[in-house]
Order: structure tokens, then sequence, then C-alpha cells
């Protein structure tokens, strides 16, 4: 059977709108992108589509343990069990309710097949002049078996408001799930958002996430993506700047082990005079994983005084693991100072003697200068608990019992 | 404590220490001298076990036990320090994390719980004035962008810290002006006790006025080719190596 089958056999049971129907039929014939597709060259999503899924999520009860080992223990937390919205905190200034319809202009297959199915998902909007001290924690929780699911959400922020995220998705069992995952944020005049992705679900998890990100002229965005776990991550960051003196900021740590693979795809479309944007990915790869970096930059013709830099930095911990990093420069305005680099090493011979001489064990030695060679990218992140869990996430995946703080 | 015997050892075929015979008792300190590439810091990386190195004969204990068969991590939870000649630049770690680190994971290996970090930061600072070392250091990461001179001193703060049995200072010296180089030797003559060791390597007897050696052992071409009291470390800052290594040339030609 396979998954385009799956969709097929519930869209026929379902009433949607003929605009979503349409979309559906047009899916349902072209299927899902292959690695002809030039944005899916290095990342097949045969195996993905290959298994068996249900559709229908039933959603259950989440017991408060649950969500409290999941849980950064922030005072602020939005809850979903199964895409239903089950807790949701008050927040002066915030208005957070579930999933509501929305267009959005940046769009390719996926989303169009999470635009059709999607019933689930958060809409937040912060009101102008609201400098939230507390971020918000946004918990997925799923307990469908080999489920599939859409969530789409939106986040608007008014002038001069700043608030940050940290989102997780959590599968609770060890099926083989396929979140298909969309967040759209809009950046009104003057904000500042940092949104925190922890992707450290369960070893055979699934997903693809997107986020569209539409600035206008002096806000702030800054996305940070750490991932863990999971078999199969693809993720698309898409920002947009439709205003000058905007920012946006990407920090990426991908600590891979086993068959796992990840893909971070970037795209910072740079259509405003004097904007920055800054990007750092450090992905370590152990056993067979896999990763692939694609960061787009386009400057657009009027975006002149631009500064725009990108780095992917690469550790491959094992002969059988890879990466495939390309960037993607297309710059049509003259005033424009744009960098990037790739580097793909190992760890250095003579650190990890000097460190084993130190008393240090090997396998703590690596996770030391792993560390090191993450914590550059994890040292921008500004929430403190987020820090500390992926410096946890770390050890724990690298088998070594250290804090990595003083 | 430790032992050498015939020890030969090399890289990639080509021998470098070509039968090194050195015995170092508690208490007592050793300078080793000699010109450079006679094989000082690979005497010092074997004995720090870099795996580097083929060791292709002879034996290495210490404190009875056969110290080749064991990893760099084990020799140091043993209690032996090596200050590199040329210490490495770890960016991304502090200082104060790296040592946090080391003396957690030397403690672990005894069965000991780590320090708790109070504590920690206590010693640290004690061993910081010791050596003169200016606040603000800690958080620095290790080695990184540290001046020749940083970088010596910052060894023997981790020594200070570690406090090891057997401590071998390869050319400690070497980058230190004769300020740091006083304090770093009054530091290493203050952890000083009859019950741990020092090798000190070096090139010029300057250093040997300050830390004063019970034995100086002149190593040439992989062998030590003589060995005296401290009064030999004088003669050579007189004479030079050639009136003994031609010498000793002749007779392994
Ligand atoms: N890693 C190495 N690879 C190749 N040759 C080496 C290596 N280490 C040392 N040697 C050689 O061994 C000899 C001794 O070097 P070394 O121990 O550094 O001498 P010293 O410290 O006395 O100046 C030199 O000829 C040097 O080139
Ligand atoms: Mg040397």
């Amino acid at each position: 059977m396979g998954l385009i089958k799956n969709i097929k056999s519930y869209s026929e049971g379902i009433q949607i709108s003929a605009e979503k129907r349409e979309i559906l039929t047009s899916f349902l014939s072209n299927g899902f992108p292959t690695t002809k597709d030039e944005e899916w060259k290095y990342t097949s999503l045969k195996k993905v589509i290959a298994n068996e899924y249900s559709i229908e999520n039933k959603g259950t009860i989440i017991d408060s343990s649950v969500i409290e080992k999941y849980s950064l223990g922030l005072k602020n937390k939005i809850i979903f069990s199964d895409g239903r919205l089950i807790n949701s905190p008050s927040i002066k200034g915030v208005n957070i309710n579930g999933f509501s319809e929305f267009e959005s202009a940046n769009t390719d297959s996926i989303l169009q097949l999470n635009k059709a199915l999607s019933k689930n998902g958060f809409t937040i909007s912060v009101d102008k002049n609201t400098a939230l001290e507390n971020p918000i924690e946004i918990l997925f929780f799923s307990t469908t078996v080999n489920g599939f699911s859409q969530y789409r959400n939106q986040i608007s922020i008014g002038e001069n408001s700043e608030v940050k995220f940290i989102e997780r998705l959590q599968n609770l069992n060890n099926s083989a799930s396929f979140v298909n995952h969309f967040t759209q944020i809009n950046c009104a005049e003057n904000t500042k958002v940092e949104y925190n992705k922890i992707q450290n679900n369960t070893a055979e998890s699934q997903l693809i996430d997107t986020v569209n990100v539409y600035q206008e002229q002096d806000s702030t965005c800054n996305i940070n993506t750490l991932i863990f776990g999971g078999s199969f991550i693809r993720n698309n960051l898409n920002f947009e700047q439709n205003g000058s003196n905007c920012e946006s900021n990407m920090n990426g740590v991908s600590i891979l082990n086993n068959n796992q693979l990840a893909d971070n795809h970037t795209f910072v479309d740079h259509k405003s005079a004097h904007c920055r944007s800054n990007e750092m990915y450090k992905g370590v790869y152990l056993d067979n994983s896999k990763g692939v970096f694609n960061g787009k930059i386009m400057v657009r013709p009027d975006a002149q005084k631009i500064d725009a830099f990108q780095s992917n930095n690469n550790l491959l911990l094992s002969d059988t693991s890879s990466i495939d990093s390309k960037p993607q420069l297309e710059i049509y305005a003259d005033d424009v100072k744009c960098s990037h680099g790739c580097t793909i090493g190992q760890l250095d011979d003579d650190a990890l003697f000097y460190m084993r001489s130190r008393g240090i064990g090997i396998e703590e030695a690596k996770a030391v200068l792993t560390y090191a060679f993450a914590s550059e990218a994890i040292e921008n992140i500004s929430v403190e608990q987020v820090k500390s869990l992926a410096k946890k996430l770390l050890a724990k995946k690298l088998n070594v019992d250290l804090d990595f703080s003083l | 404590m430790l032992q050498i015997k015939e020890l030969k050892a090399g890289i990639e075929g080509n021998q470098i220490l070509k039968g090194i015979n050195l015995e170092v008792k508690a208490g007592e300190i050793h300078a080793i001298m000699g010109p450079n590439g006679s094989g000082k810091s690979t005497l010092s990386a074997v004995i720090a076990g870099k795996e580097e190195y083929e060791v292709e004969g002879g034996a290495i204990s210490f404190d009875g036990e056969n110290l080749l068969e064991l990893d760099p991590e084990e020799r140091a939870h043993n209690g032996i320090f090596l200050s590199f000649q040329y210490p490495v630049e770890i960016p991304g770690i502090s200082v104060s994390n790296f040592i946090k680190t080391s003396i957690t994971e030397k403690r672990k290996a005894q069965g000991l719980e780590p320090l708790p970090t109070k504590n920690l930061l206590k010693m640290m600072r004690e061993k910081m004035e010791l050596l003169s070392i200016k606040k603000g250091y800690l958080s620095r990461n290790m080695n990184e962008g540290f001046s020749g001179g940083e970088k010596k001193r910052n060894e023997i703060f981790q020594m200070a810290m570690l406090e090891p049995k057997l401590a071998i200072l390869d050319e400690t010296d070497s980058g230190l002006d004769i300020d740091a180089l006083r304090i770093v030797a009054n530091g290493v003559n203050k952890l000083r006790t009859g019950d741990n060791a020092t090798i000190v390597i070096t090139h010029y007897q300057r250093l040997l006025d300050y830390i004063v050696p019970d034995f100086v052992h002149v190593l040439h071409n992989g062998r030590i080719i003589k060995s005296g009291g401290k009064e030999l470390a004088l003669e050579l800052e007189e004479k030079g190596y050639d009136w003994i290594t031609k010498e000793a040339d002749k007779k392994w030609a």
C-alpha cells in the first residue's frame, strides 16, 4: 500500500472544500517529491512513504508525569495531544487558539498537502508592545501508532513585541510516526522572536518541518534547531525580509547516529536593503548517519548593503557517515557582503591525546571535543533551559556522563 | 617510582629512542637536556602514552606497574602529568570547564564523587594566586589565543590542580620571560613533596637555577649519553654539547 494509498482512501471519506479537494487530487497524481526533484536530490522519501500510516488521530489523555518528563518546566505551556489543544496558558497580551486556516505565499507540494489535510495546530497572536519575559513552551504529543499528522500553526507578533518559543514534538510510542509540520511566523515592525526547536523524538519517528518567516522592518528572528532523535528529519526554514534593517539568524546543531538522516534546507530571501542574515549549522555524524545541508541566499536587485553569513561545519566520526552540503548564492545587488563556508573534518588526534593525558577518557575526550565543536551554535541560544538541555542530550547521545558547564 | 629499561621507540619504522635507561625515585628532580631532535619530547610522549609512537623494546614501570599496558588516561589517573612543549588549543571549552572535567574524571577512576563546585573554585583561586594568574582567565577557551607564555603557565596551573606524582615538564621554560619563569619555577617548587617527582626537560641551564635538579642527563640521538649532578648543567652551559656528543657518536657509529 504505502502512504499515497492511505491518503487516497482517507480523503475519499472526508468532507473538504472544493479547493482542498483539487489540491489533494493534484498531490495524489503527482506524488511526493523524489530525488529527481532538485530540492530533494540528497534526501529520499522513498522509505518514509512506503510505510503504512493511520491518518485519523484519536487523542488521548496525557498524564501530567509525561508532560513533566518532556517539558523544560517553563511556566507557559501549550500542550497538544494528537493535535488536540489540551492546555493553553493565559498570558497578558497573547492570544492562543487552536487551528485556523491561513494562506502561505511560499509553498511546495508538502505544504499543499498540509493545507489540504490539516485540522490541527495553534494560532498565536501577540499584541503590540508586549515583551514576554517567560518563553512559551509548545509540546505536541502523539499517541497514535504509525500516525501521519499535519500540524498547521501561525504566529503573528505585533509591533515592538518580543517573544521566545520552545517547540517539541514527542511520540509516546515507538512507532514510525510521520509529521508534516508547518509554522508561519509573521514579524511586524521592530519585533524580536526566538524560536527553538528541540527535535529529539523517538528513534523511528519521521518529520518534515517547514517554517516560513515574514519579517517587516527592524525585526529580528532567530530560529535554533537542535536535532538529536528521529530517523528522518527534513527542515525547511524560509525567511522573507520585507523591510529594512531586518535580521534573520539560524543556528543548528545535529548529532546523529545509527541510520538517522537530517536535512536542513534554509532559504533567506533578502528583498530589502540594509538587512542581515547569519546562519551557523554544526553537524556531527556517527555510525551510518547522514546529513544534508542546503543553504540558499537570495539577494534581490534592490537589496543593497546586505550582510549575509553562512557556515556549515561537519564532523564525520565514522567511516560510513556522510554529509552533502551545498551553499546556493544568488546575488543580484552589487553592494553586498556575503560569505559562506563549509568544512568537513574529524576530531583532532593531538587534542584527543592532550585531554587523555589529563585523565579524560577517550569517549569523554571525544565528547568534549564534539561539544567544543558544537558549542558556538549552542551558545547562541538565549534560553538557558534549552542550552542546558542541548548539553545534556549531547552527552547522552555520545554515551558520556559529563555536564559541560562551570 | 619510574623505571625505564632499554626503551626503544619510534614512528613508522624510524627508531627515535634507541635504548633509554632511567630511574626516578620519589622526591627527586631529574633534568633532561640535549640538542634539538635528540628525542626528549618523544620520551615524554611515550611515558604519557601517545599511541602514535611504537614501542619496539624495553620496559617502563611506574609504581611497580607496567606502564606500557595502560591508556594515556589511566596513566594520568595513576599520577603521571605531562606539561606539553606545544600545548594544544581546545576551542569551545573554558579553562575551568576543562580542569573540572579532568579532575572529575580522575576522581571517577579512583571511585570518588565529583568535587563540589565550590571547593573546586576555591582550589582554582588558590593555585591561580600561587602562579600569579589573572582573573578572567578561567573563562577563556582552553589555550585558544594564548601567548606562548600563557600556554605554559596554563600547563603548570593544570599540574597544580591535578597534583601528579610524576610531572614531566617539556621545555616549560621556553616562551617564558624571566619573571614568568621565576613564578612558574616557584610554583613547581611549592608543589614539591617527598612523595612526588619531577622530570624537567630543558635546553637552558637558566631554569635549573630555580628548579634545582638532583640529577642531570644528556639525551642525544635517542640515548642518554651522560648523567651527573647539577654541576653537569653548568658545564654544558659553558662548553655546549659537542664535547660529549662527538664522543658518543664515535661510540655508537
Ligand atoms: N610524530 C613524528 N613523526 C615523525 N618524526 C618524529 C615525530 N616525532 C618526533 N620525530 C622525530 O624524532 C626526533 C626526535 O624529536 P623530538 O623528540 O621532538 O626531539 P626533542 O624534543 O629532543 O627536540 C626528531 O628527528 C623528530 O623529527
Ligand atoms: Mg622537544
